[in-house]
């Protein structure tokens, strides 16, 4: 079942007959009939073990589950909610904090982009040199966050989309995202001394990018 | 983009959906900050200024603990409302009475009386005239029943003031989970604004608070309710939340 | 020839081979072939340290944006505005302006306050020359005309920017804004004589 859009910021979900809408912790405004909601722990983070396990569920968004018969109106501090209809084709990237909510049908798993190996890029995510990112799965809603709102860049065959790591939102198609280090690009995104990073984006799809280079 | 000036300005009306022009001919109650441009010959004056030689506005604005947060714009022209880049709507009132939380309500026309609510933070505009609100996002209009986010809450009008509601199952979901850092951390679900009855509930997207200076008076008007050794109980709960949240 | 498009809260700049200069830090994204390099002062902190050094009188951090690709530029969600110059001046408070086409020339002004105590004053960027210049306004700006008899007093921390033969006057006055301790704000306001155009934005600094 699709989110409602009501206005650029706030999205209404109708719950009943058995769906359940899963979002963000605090990201509801209000409801209207018997609805119940559950905190559940954080997205994906399956089949990681040990310490890098442990720092996944860490970084995850804690969320919760809505279920009952109402509707429920989501949003979170005023920022941009866009709404993304998935197939089921391909799979949607988003990057971890700026997920609202989605239908609990689909699946959802934590995605490291970073550069090296995995550990390398857990030790990234958390000094602002990599990217967590919630890979969903399946067909169904997601509504997504953005400061500013979001705006489409379509990635063709044989061309490099350029990202702000900051900026980017969510990416949809058959598609590979990475992070590489470019000796001068702190100019272009004015961030701190030392290298700085960019997202490239190379394949066949569609990457959404924020209006602002703030991180939520 | 189009060129405005002091006759093809709207007048009375949205500039955009971020601003308001008010064709001002006489006097308005207006928000310490909203004006952010005028035509013509406007006076603005602290309404403090007025509190004991003008009968007519000290009965206009009955709540000391706003006081300070307005001006009264007096004379002829066209005056700028904005707000943080909000949206700003504006509101007619026939004998009527709304309830708004007192940082979003920009400005209002002196044929209203401004009330503070017993509601905290929450100011009361009755009698007939216009009034303008901002908010974080179009405002979003529901009907009793409803449970609003206390944060995402923008005002009431018609039904009676909403009471709090407490969800157990929420409660007892958390605490019985152990979820990691869930003690004591406060996400918003924990308790709504629950309303009842005929009437409107207006929405905002739920926003950062913003430092409402009149919330702090009006809550220290409320802890005079307190023994002394209550008082001081208070006080010590205040400076650990505070450092707990800082450390 | 570069060309800017305002699309919203971002700036489409598509180079085709020229150099477009443009706030640093205000890179979101880009496609093509694009080469930033700092054009202003060497080395990049953002906007905030841009602006101290603005405040400083040193001028605005400018990169610059060179190739035949093109680059999407934004600032914290703020709304922009494009403005077309034909050989004539446009005055900026320095934090609005985003981007410039090659043809226009900049110079920082800092209007320092004399007598009136208060915080920085004005940083003014006036943008002379032929071409396009871009502007950052939070929330989108309003267009407001000054003429003889029809004169406008701005908020200056609503100000965006200005075109035409204006006079500025400091007007003070403005009686809260004198009351101590609560809420920030300049105690003065800006009054425009004269004719031409002024851009406000509906919200304050």
């Amino acid at each position: 079942m699709p989110f409602e859009s009501v206005n650029g910021k706030v999205v209404r979900a109708h719950l009943g007959t058995g769906r359940t809408v899963l979002s963000r912790r605090g990201a509801m405004l209000g409801y209207q009939g018997e609805v119940a909601f559950r905190p559940v722990s954080g997205t994906g983070g399956g089949g990681v073990r040990g310490v890098v396990g442990a720092a996944l569920a860490g970084e995850s968004q804690p969320m919760m589950a809505a279920t009952g018969s109402g509707s429920v109106l989501y949003g979170l501090r005023g920022l941009h909610v866009t709404v993304v209809d998935l197939d089921g084709r391909s799979p949607l990237l988003v990057e971890a904090d700026r997920l609202l909510a989605h239908d609990a049908d689909l699946q959802t798993s934590v995605q490291l982009i970073g550069s090296g190996g995995l550990r390398q890029a857990v030790r990234g995510a958390a000094t602002g040199q990599g990217l967590f990112t919630t890979r969903v799965a399946g067909a169904g809603a997601v509504a997504l966050l953005s400061h500013g709102g979001t705006f489409a860049l379509p990635v063709r065959p044989g061309e490099v989309v350029v990202v702000d790591p900051q900026a980017y939102v969510a990416s949809v198609g058959a598609l590979s995202v990475e992070l590489r280090a470019r000796v001068g690009w702190r100019d272009a995104v004015g961030r701190g001394s030392g290298e700085a990073f960019q997202l490239q984006v190379t394949g066949s799809g569609t990457v959404h990018v924020q209006a602002s280079e703030n991180k939520l | 983009m189009d060129v405005l000036g002091p006759s093809t300005l709207p007048k009375g009306d949205n500039v955009n959906p971020y601003a308001f022009c008010v064709d001002l001919a006489g006097s308005w109650f207006i928000g310490r900050g909203a004006m952010i441009a005028y035509y013509g010959d406007v006076a603005f004056r602290a309404v403090t200024a007025y509190a004991s030689a003008d009968a007519y506005v000290a009965a206009r604005f009955s709540s000391p603990a706003h006081v300070q947060d307005w001006v009264v714009a007096e004379g002829t022209g066209q005056v700028l409302l904005a707000d943080r880049g909000f949206d700003v709507s504006s509101f007619d009132l026939d004998d009527g009475n709304l309830t708004v939380r007192a940082t979003n309500l920009l400005g209002f026309a002196p044929t209203l009386a401004l009330k503070q609510s017993i509601v905290p933070g929450f100011v009361t505009l009755l009698g007939t005239g216009t009034f303008l609100a901002s908010s974080n996002g179009p405002v979003i209009f529901v009907e009793p029943p409803f449970r609003a986010d206390p944060q995402a809450l923008l005002g009431w009008a018609d039904c009676p003031s909403p009471s709090i509601h407490h969800d157990a199952a929420w409660m007892a979901a958390s605490l019985a989970g152990a979820l990691r850092g869930a003690l004591g951390r406060v996400s918003g679900e924990e308790r709504q604004y629950d309303f009842t009855g005929a009437g409107t509930v207006l929405l905002q997207s739920s926003e950062v608070v913003r430092e409402d200076p009149a919330l702090l008076r009006v809550v220290e008007q409320q802890t005079e309710q307190l023994t002394d050794e209550q008082a001081l109980v208070l006080a010590g709960r205040l400076r650990a939340r505070v450092e707990q949240r800082r450390g | 020839m570069a060309t800017l498009s305002a699309r919203g809260r971002v700036l489409q700049v598509d180079l085709r081979g020229d150099a477009v200069r443009a706030v640093q830090g205000a890179m979101v994204a880009c496609t093509g072939e694009v080469e930033f390099t700092g054009a202003g002062l060497g080395g990049g902190d953002g906007l905030r340290a841009a602006l101290r050094r603005k405040a400083a009188g040193e001028g605005l951090a400018l990169m610059e944006c060179s190739g035949t690709g093109t680059v999407h530029l934004a600032v914290e969600a703020r709304h922009v505005e494009v403005v077309d110059l034909a050989g004539d001046t446009l005055s900026v408070e320095s934090e609005s302006l985003l981007a410039v086409t090659p043809g226009l020339r900049l110079d920082v002004r800092f209007a320092g306050l004399g007598g009136l105590s208060s915080g920085q004053g004005l940083a003014t960027t006036t943008v002379t020359g032929t071409g396009q210049a871009a502007l950052l306004s939070d929330g989108p700006a309003i267009a407001l005309e000054v003429a003889p008899g029809r004169s406008l007093v701005v908020d200056p921390d609503a100000f965006v920017a200005s075109r035409g033969s204006l006079t500025t006057t400091l007007v003070s006055g403005i009686s809260w804004r004198s009351l101590v301790g609560e809420g920030s704000g300049e105690p003065f306001s800006l009054r425009f004589d004269g004719t031409g155009v002024v851009l406000v934005q509906p919200a304050e600094r």
